[in-house]
């Protein structure tokens, strides 16, 4: 890997957004994610590569760091905001074809439920390991989730609740999803949200952290190939 | 109060306290936003679950929107769900500078008084909690909680102030609710559970001190609730000088009560939602026997629901836990 992709991986890594950052402290001063991805183009890198040896990879290592509980919500955060410092600069080759996305992931914070940090650090991490992600943002019913389905029939869903008063939404979103397209894979997640209880409501994963959603998705992509 | 907390720690008896309003509220036919806007319909689903249920105490709503609300937080007020914040309120040092402590007229905070008040004046048989919001998720509310967790590495300064003035305001109404008559209150704080022990220590455990230290003494205690730690910041709950502390379900217990000294009240944590609202009364007997028998032993523990009970939870399974505590009890 070349010196410019290892700052970038490192920035990803350790949340150093751009030069102006204070944090990390151990990179205060130095160039971040937005400044590395600008100097790595500009080398004739392509952005596939930028995408594949440094973004990637970095937030697969910040996933991992966070399941295993060696960094948690803020470090993970500052780590996805660093990665959207440098897609800035890649996105524009999504739409060209340039970069080929692995499908595309549909993801909200159910009804009832305002609550986004979830929902954003999965967006966050979804993206940043190759996929489409349309955020449908917090508060949503089973009508939005099944309208974006029907734009995006093959998408993938991911759903999320931080309250036990909302939890109960999400049996009726899926219930909705699956009157439309039973074969649609569906995530849930959320602080309180277990395993049995995504099993309850007919869900076909349960993601305990935003790692565990990406991962639950590369495995449906390999059981839809 | 540190009479009935002895008691706790002394008796071989297994106390029960479920955090649960809700079925309260649909057994009088009222609504939840009926609930927490009227502090008499308040109090008399308090006082139904009083009449239904042996719980060791009583506790007032669950709501953690009526302290940024008082700061001019705008609010969702669904009729059958608990409200929340619906917007950011402030962004930059300088609107945190400007944001003026709420005296204790705004927003719903008197009707939460008023609540607390005729629970107090008339729930005699056991000790009352009120309820308010910890500091650093009263401070997510008012500054985006997405935002305060990046914020308070790039930008602490303006978090700190934040924090101080959240602090002012819930010294504030916890010495009203104490001088309301409760025995005590259940302070909130589930986002100091996605920070690390050590963030969690400077952010949340630094103020909540401040607030334990003003109103903790032996007639009212501070139950310090976070169902966002995992396991992971049991010590700044510790350290925060709650006399007791409330875990959630994602917490293992066994692992808590061994971080946690034996003269803190240590409570917890059947899931609300999995185990209470959808599982069978069989089910809720056994889970909460499992969970009996793994605290076996432990004085301080006292056995809880890991979070507020969801609406429309079966009362035949809030039945079966009290009758896994009633037997359980009997065979000690």
């Amino acid at each position: 890997m070349s010196e410019i992709l290892d700052k970038l991986f490192e920035c990803v890594e350790f949340g150093k957004i751009n030069a102006a950052s204070p944090y990390p402290p151990q990179l205060k001063g130095q160039d971040g994610a937005s400044e590395y991805t600008q100097k790595a183009l500009a080398q004739g890198l392509s952005p596939a590569e930028i995408m594949d040896t440094a973004l990637i990879p970095a937030m697969t290592k910040v996933g991992q760091k966070f399941s295993e509980n060696k960094i948690f919500v803020p470090q993970m955060l500052l780590s996805a905001k660093a990665m959207n410092a440098a897609l800035v600069y890649i996105k524009p080759y999504f739409s060209s074809g340039e970069i080929k996305r692995k499908g595309t992931f549909i993801m909200g914070t159910v009804n009832g439920d305002l609550h986004d940090i979830g929902k954003n650090l999965v967006c966050m991490m979804v993206e940043g390991a190759g996929w489409d992600v349309i955020d449908l943002g917090v508060d949503v019913g089973p009508e939005k989730f099944v309208e974006s389905l029907k734009q995006h029939p093959d998408a993938y869903v991911g759903m999320s609740a931080l309250l036990t008063t909302t939890m109960p939404n999400m049996k009726v979103i899926i219930d909705a999803i699956r009157e439309v397209n039973p074969k649609t894979k569906i995530i849930v997640g959320g602080a309180p949200v277990s395993a049995d209880f995504a099993a309850s409501i007919g869900a076909d994963a349960y993601a305990g952290n935003p790692q565990e959603d990406v991962e639950a998705l590369e495995r449906f992509r390999e059981e839809c190939a | 109060m540190k009479k009935w907390i002895d008691a706790v720690l002394q008796s071989p008896k297994l106390v029960a306290v479920p955090i649960m309003t809700h079925p309260g509220i649909e057994y009088i036919g009222k609504s939840v936003r009926d609930a927490v806007s009227d502090g008499e319909v308040h109090f008399t689903a308090v006082k139904k679950l009083e009449e239904l249920y042996p719980s060791a105490t009583c506790c007032t709503i669950m709501d953690l929107t009526v302290e940024a609300e008082a700061f001019g937080a705008p609010i969702n007020l669904p009729e059958h769900e608990i409200p929340t914040v619906s917007g950011r309120l402030v962004s930059t040092y300088d609107e945190v500078a400007a944001l003026q402590v709420p005296d204790l007229t705004a927003g719903r905070v008197p009707q939460y008084l008023l609540a607390n008040r005729l629970c107090a004046q008339f729930v005699k048989d056991r000790p009352v909690f009120g309820g308010c919001i910890g500091p650093f998720s009263l401070a997510g509310r008012l500054f985006d909680m997405s935002e305060i967790m990046t914020a308070i590495y790039i930008e602490p300064d303006t978090i700190n102030l934040l924090l101080d003035k959240c602090t002012q305001f819930i010294t504030a109404y916890c010495q009203a609710i104490k001088q309301a008559g409760s025995d005590g209150v259940v302070m909130a704080e589930p986002a100091a559970g996605l920070l690390s022990d050590n963030d969690a220590l400077l952010f949340s455990t630094e103020y909540v001190k401040q607030i334990v230290a003003a109103v903790q003494d032996d007639s009212f205690t501070v139950i310090l609730h976070n169902c966002g730690n995992m396991g992971h910041c049991t010590n700044s709950m510790v350290q925060s000088g709650a006399r007791a502390l409330h875990f959630g379900n994602k917490a293992d217990m066994g692992q808590v009560i061994a971080d946690v000294p034996d003269d803190i009240i240590v409570m917890g944590n059947l899931d609300p939602v999995t185990t209470f609202k959808q599982a069978t009364p069989e089910e809720v007997k056994n889970l909460t026997s499992k969970l009996l028998r793994k605290m076996a032993g432990h004085a301080n523990f006292v056995v809880s629901s890991g979070c507020d009970l969801p609406p429309h939870v079966p009362h035949d399974n809030i039945n079966a836990f009290f009758s896994a505590v009633a037997e359980f009890n009997a065979s000690i």
